[in-house]
């Protein structure tokens, strides 16, 4: 059923849809509309769970964390600073190996504070080991947090839901909300296998010294790796069970024989498609959308850019002393390509800076510079001097 | 090891056991069941620990039964020793000892009264035939242990009934001659041939006995009175303690002076004070060279009574006159008429050897018409010239063997002092035919006697923060208006008291079964187990986990257990 | 496998932690663990600060635990508790959650995720092992290390006498969340403390467990005295035994004859520079200390009246056959 609903709200349906039997959260502008939305649900009836309304972030991903363990499907948002309150937790799940699923509401970082989006949060846990999907839209935000679920409890990975701060968690649009039968049919209810049981007492967290903590760590990178089918196949079962994919691990979307690619994440990609659609360029350029940044698609990212010449990589964070984080990582994975094409890197839309239509021009027409990184839409004239 | 584990490196349940900590160990818990100082104490070689823990487990029958696999006499010497095992007892150090003497005359009682019969450990009948003689104290016990060690036991005594001085010499005030007919009838009645009116010398003489039987045991006591006099000089009208004593317990007849010096420390002349006192004797002094009991004498310095014997006496209007000895007797014509006192002491001389000091200038004068020796006796010598060589007593080893006097053995007050085992008491000569029943069967076996040798547990190795003060039972005692010749002056415990009281025994030495072990090892390495455990403590320790902390040692209440270092 | 293995296996009592665990000789904290494990029963969920307990108990393969277990971080054992206990509900199971850490995990980084979990009345008990500093990074000062303790970060020296602050009151913190149970125990007395814990076992909400627990190695005590150290900590009225309801002082152990401190600190090198001879600062703090502990005494009103059968002196009596009092 299509319904107009604020990209928060249905979220929080999506969420309730999964019948999660732990939630815990603590607010952090722009996630507070998915809890508050939640808690409604709850509030109301509509939602069976135990809503643990806790003192932080910290202690909102140690209850999910504590609440998977013991066997129940947990969920739990937050953004920004909150992300990073929880960063030790979030390692710990993922370590832990616990199935569950977060929704991050993708906000810059502090120093200066800034409530705004881009991505740098969910960039500062990328290697906590939790599966990062991001969302273009919130049709896809509804349905990845559905197949997250499914994703996790297959993969026991825990699976972050990334959709951009405002652009997509304030935004109204119309959504096709799945329906409850269509729902529980494709996620059965979660058996957890090492689930705390004093039937079975097993012993979670344990010490892992120097002569076996490399073994655990490739079992943990190798469940990554092959959750990248996981994914595919998800989405798959998902679109067979719903009518619509979100593009398995990217898409590939324009003109075949463009031999310029742009790859984006998120928000920004329906801003490029909309571009895309109403100010065709002279030049031509295939959009890449990467959905599945964790694990990281190398070798079909590696198929998808043959025949390009160039490539630019729209990135929302900044390594500073580095450059664009998603966009050292593409010339990383490309640089084993036989032919790989030139890599340019661009920043931009930090801090919730307005991506407008045009920018699509210009990340197309960066393929005409030399290959680097540089923060696309800077206005120079706001910086002093020595900043220049 | 299965992959899945490496799933968030998760374990499953008790598997550290696979890590033995037991290897980081440098000294391992070991039980020692050291030999508690009421044991230590105890000339009959009674395990006080022992029977009261079956005490405290609610099984008389079985404490009985372990007391008496020691000392046969219960009744008798739960009422007549003067109970060295109390005044060792390391519970006095906290607040009063045990009244082990009680529980003994209780559960003595008990058996008794229900006809708990002795028990009698499994074993071949020996053929072989062994001579008691004496039914005293001394021949009783040893009769007694041998007939548990399956010999053809004969005991011969001069006397129509067996006892000795039990019956003799001691008032039945303070032990009655219904309990000491019914404990000697019951043991009599294990199988032993008594003989009476048969004394040695007038009508079976010891050559017979050695023809006749394959050894035999001298338990014949000290009957003559020691010679006394004060620098020579004797009154005309001396009478010793004993044979008044006796006189008055035979026929009830006693001299009856104004003032009565007795000269003596031990239980004769308590005993005649109190009689003669209790008879309407105005005055009766007791002059001993030895201490009063209490805190600050020394225990080889203590009068060598029952301490509330003294107490009654105190009580009853005896007067004692501690470290005193009589320095001169005041005379008119042959006639006492006083004595004179001096202060002693028994002190360390040159050589390290106690001797009795006399003090100048504290002389001191009593005004008596009698004076009464009690000062002891010595052997008999009438059939036994031959073992005596002019000696007082048979110069015995503590296991009553004579050099060169192979299947001779003697015990009780017949034998002469031996360091380590005095005698003199009722208890010692119970002990002195415990190992000589010993000795015998040795003998008769061919091998060499042997007596259970365990470590002392001193009070500095309990760990007293597990244990309460507790009070004392008192014991009921005859008013002293009521006291008179012939009933009991002091009472028994109720079973509740004897209960209450065996519980406060600290079990030094041995396990209390408390847990405190299994409730205080940090690693799981104490393991409880009744059955298993084969040193009679309730836990094993599991080695191969004890880290050797010996947190368990110093938390033991008995100090039972102890560190011992590993082998590098 | 060897005889004692099928004894273990026969043991009459439960056993939350099984041998073979790392603890050093005479651990107060092993000790403590086993105890509170034992009292509460193989019913229960534990979740685990990091630090000692969970180093010395699980190192990968193996575990010592026969109870479920949970460890993840230093700051959230009640956090985590808390989630266990949600899904617990959810899920209509009533095993009973019991949460775990050090002084350093709760007086310090984990005081918040416990204050959390007191306020939001989640069915669980959390126990602290109290060893007074941060044992297993090396012997560092806590907020729960008494007054003027050496400890690595507080050394003592010609400036300074040891920590110059005051061992935290927690549990007044605890009481006031208002909580249905809160108490203090200590190894020293097993008895208490396995009461304690059945009592806090019983009741629907969160309940709290400060269990005095000496570490030998950060006190400087012999392994064989951690039972006597403990026991001296309760007697001089260093650390009261109380149980509070609701946050009022509902009983506590009474004091039968209060033992002077100095008995307590000569036992610990951590106070062996209060003993040093010509320096008057070794004696102010001595009498700090009994001041210290005077106040506790005065304060919860420690001095009984008469020998109480359960009081300092009468709580580990023992008789043939067990405890004396149970």
């Amino acid at each position: 059923m299509l319904e107009a609903l604020e990209g928060s709200q249905a979220i929080a349906r999506a969420v309730a849809l999964c019948r999660p039997q732990v939630v815990a959260a603590y607010p952090i502008t722009p996630q507070t509309h998915i809890v508050e939305n939640i808690s409604k649900l709850v509030a109301d009836g509509r939602l069976d769970t135990q809503l643990v309304s806790v003192e932080s972030e910290f202690s909102a991903a140690s209850v999910v964390l504590g609440a998977a363990a013991a066997g129940s499907r947990a969920y739990t948002a937050s953004s920004s600073q909150g992300i990073l309150l929880m960063a030790e937790v979030l390692y710990n799940i993922a370590g832990l190996r616990l199935p569950m699923v977060l929704t991050c509401a993708n906000r810059a970082l502090g120093a200066p504070i800034n409530i705004w989006n881009d991505h740098q949060d969910s960039m500062a846990v990328r290697d906590s080991g939790w599966i990062q999907l991001h969302c273009a839209d919130n049709q896809e935000a509804v349905d990845t947090t559905i197949q997250a679920f499914r994703i996790s409890e297959a993969t026991d990975l825990p699976v972050m839901v990334c959709m951009d701060g405002f652009v997509l968690t304030h935004t109204l649009e119309t959504i096709e909300m799945p329906d409850h039968k269509v729902v529980d049919k494709f996620l059965p209810p979660f058996k957890f296998a090492r689930a705390l049981d004093p039937r079975n007492p097993i012993s979670l967290g344990t010490l892992v010294g120097p002569e076996y903590f490399s073994e655990i760590r490739h079992a943990q990178h190798k469940a990554m790796t092959d959750a990248l089918e996981t994914i595919v196949e998800v989405d798959r079962l998902w679109e067979k069970a719903s009518g619509r994919a979100c593009g398995g691990l990217f898409t590939v979307e324009g003109p075949a024989d463009a031999k310029v690619g742009v790859l984006a994440m998120g928000s920004v990609v329906s801003t490029f498609r909309e571009a895309m659609a109403e100010l065709p360029s002279r030049k031509k350029a295939k959009l890449i959308n990467l959905r599945a940044f964790r694990p990281f698609p190398a070798a079909a990212l590696m198929a998808a850019c043959e025949g390009l010449t160039d490539i630019v990589v729209v990135d929302r964070a900044l390594s500073p002393g580095w450059g664009g984080i998603l966009g050292g990582e593409v010339k990383a994975v490309l640089a084993d390509m036989k032919k790989p094409p030139r890599v340019h890197n661009v920043a931009l839309g930090l801090g919730g800076r307005d991506v407008p239509l045009e920018a699509w021009t210009a990340v197309v027409a960066e393929a005409k510079e030399p290959a680097g990184f540089r923060i696309l839409d800077l206005e120079p004239a706001k910086l002093e001097p020595s900043d220049l | 090891m299965p992959v899945t584990m490496t799933k968030g490196a998760f374990a499953k349940a008790g598997t550290s056991l696979a890590f033995k900590t037991g290897t980081w160990r440098s000294a391992r818990p070991v039980h020692v069941h050291a030999a508690a100082p009421c044991h230590r104490a105890c000339p009959a070689g009674e395990d006080q620990q022992a029977w009261l823990a079956r005490m405290q487990e609610g099984r008389p029958r079985e404490a009985w039964e372990s007391l008496v696999a020691a000392n046969p006499l219960p009744a008798v010497t739960g009422r007549v020793c003067p109970h060295p095992c109390e005044s060792a007892c390391n519970r006095g150090k906290l607040d009063a000892p045990i009244a082990i003497h009680a529980l003994e005359r209780w559960l003595g009682d008990e058996a008794i009264r229900n006809g708990w019969t002795y028990p009698i450990p499994t074993g071949q009948p020996r053929k072989e035939r062994v001579a008691v003689v004496g039914a005293g104290p001394a021949g009783l016990s040893a009769a007694y242990h041998l007939v548990r060690r399956h010999y053809n036991v004969v005991l011969f005594d001069s006397m129509p009934e067996a006892g000795g001085l039990l019956r003799s010499a001691i008032p039945p005030t303070r032990l009655p001659r219904d309990v000491l007919d019914k404990e000697l009838s019951r043991l009599l009645a294990l199988g032993i041939e008594f003989r009476p009116r048969t004394a040695l010398g007038r009508d079976v003489s010891l050559d017979e006995l050695r023809n006749e039987f394959d050894a035999v045991f001298l338990g014949v006591g000290a009957g003559k009175s020691r010679h006394w006099d004060v620098d020579g000089a004797v009154p005309a009208d001396l009478h010793e303690g004993l044979h008044l004593l006796k006189e008055w317990l035979q026929v009830g007849a006693l001299p009856m002076p104004k003032a009565v010096a007795i000269h003596g420390g031990g239980n004769t002349a308590v005993d005649l004070a109190r009689v003669m006192k209790r008879a309407g004797v105005p005055e009766v002094h007791l002059i001993t060279a030895s201490g009063l009991p209490g805190p600050d004498t020394e225990p080889d310095d203590v009068l060598n009574v029952v301490p509330r014997e003294f107490e009654q006496a105190v009580e009853e209007g005896v007067k004692f006159y501690p470290h005193r000895t009589i320095n001169r007797l005041i005379m008119r014509g042959s006639k006492v008429v006083g004595v004179e006192m001096v202060r002693l002491k028994k002190l360390p001389g040159a050589n390290g050897r106690k001797t009795r000091v006399a003090f100048e200038g504290t002389e001191t004068v009593l005004h008596v018409d009698m004076v009464v020796p009690a000062i002891g006796e010595v052997v008999d010598p009438a059939g036994v010239e031959a073992l005596l060589h002019g000696k007082d007593y048979f110069p015995a080893d503590r296991f009553g063997r004579l050099d060169g006097q192979a299947g001779i053995f003697v015990g009780g007050d017949a034998r002469a002092w031996v360091k380590g085992y005095p005698n003199g008491t009722v208890t010692a000569a119970v002990g002195d035919g415990r190992r000589a029943a010993e000795a015998i069967d040795a003998f008769l076996s061919g091998r060499a006697p042997v007596e259970e040798e365990r470590p002392p547990i001193p009070y500095e190795a309990l760990n007293l923060a597990y244990y309460e003060p507790s009070t004392r039972i008192e014991l009921p005692t005859l008013a002293l208006e009521r006291r008179n010749d012939s009933d009991e002056i002091e009472g028994g415990p109720t079973a509740a008291q004897a209960a209450a009281e065996a519980d406060r025994c600290f079990s030094c030495g041995n396990c209390l079964a408390c847990d405190n072990c299994w409730t205080l090892c940090p690693d799981n390495a104490v393991i409880k187990t009744v059955e298993t455990a084969s040193d009679g403590s309730h836990y094993v320790f599991d080695l191969e986990y004890c880290k050797g902390c010996g947190l368990c040692a110093h938390e033991c209440p008995c100090g039972f257990i102890a560190m011992e270092a590993e082998a590098e | 496998m060897t005889e004692t293995t099928d004894l273990r296996a026969k043991q009459p009592r439960f056993r939350g932690l099984e041998a073979g665990h790392r603890a050093c000789q005479g651990c107060g904290e092993a000790l403590a663990a086993r105890l509170v494990t034992e009292a509460a029963g193989p019913d229960v969920i534990l979740t685990n600060a990091t630090g000692c307990l969970e180093v010395f108990s699980t190192a990968w393969p193996q575990s010592a635990w026969r109870v479920p277990w949970l460890h993840s971080l230093f700051e959230n054992s009640a956090a985590i508790a808390s989630g266990v206990e949600a899904a617990l509900k959810a899920q209509g199971r009533r095993t009973k959650v019991i949460a775990q850490g050090g002084d350093g995990g709760t007086f310090d980084i984990g005081f918040q995720a416990l204050s959390g979990m007191l306020e939001r009345m989640h069915n669980v008990l959390y126990v602290c092992y109290d060893n007074e500093a941060y044992m297993n990074t090396g012997i560092q000062r806590s907020s729960s290390t008494p007054h003027a303790a050496m400890t690595t970060t507080s050394p003592p020296g010609k400036a300074r006498m040891g920590k110059r602050h005051m061992k935290k009151d927690l549990l007044s913190i605890i009481a006031a969340h208002h909580i249905p149970y809160a108490a203090s125990a200590s190894v020293a007395y097993p008895q208490d403390l396995r009461r304690k814990v059945r009592r806090a076992m019983e009741i629907d909400g969160p309940t709290f467990l400060l269990v005095h627990s000496p570490c030998p190695l950060g006190w400087g005590h012999d392994g064989t005295l951690t039972i006597e150290v403990a026991r001296l900590a309760v007697q001089t009225g260093l650390f009261p035994l109380v149980e509070l309801e609701r946050g009022e002082v509902a009983s506590v152990m009474p004091l039968r004859r209060p033992v002077p401190v100095a008995e307590y600190l000569q036992r610990q090198t951590r106070f062996r520079h209060l003993f040093a001879d010509g320096d008057h600062r070794a004696r102010e703090e001595r009498e700090h200390l009994q001041a210290l502990a005077d106040y506790n005494i005065e304060r919860y009103g420690l001095m009984g009246d008469g020998d109480d059968p359960f009081d300092s002196e009468g709580a580990d009596t023992i008789r043939r056959g067990g405890p004396a009092r149970t």
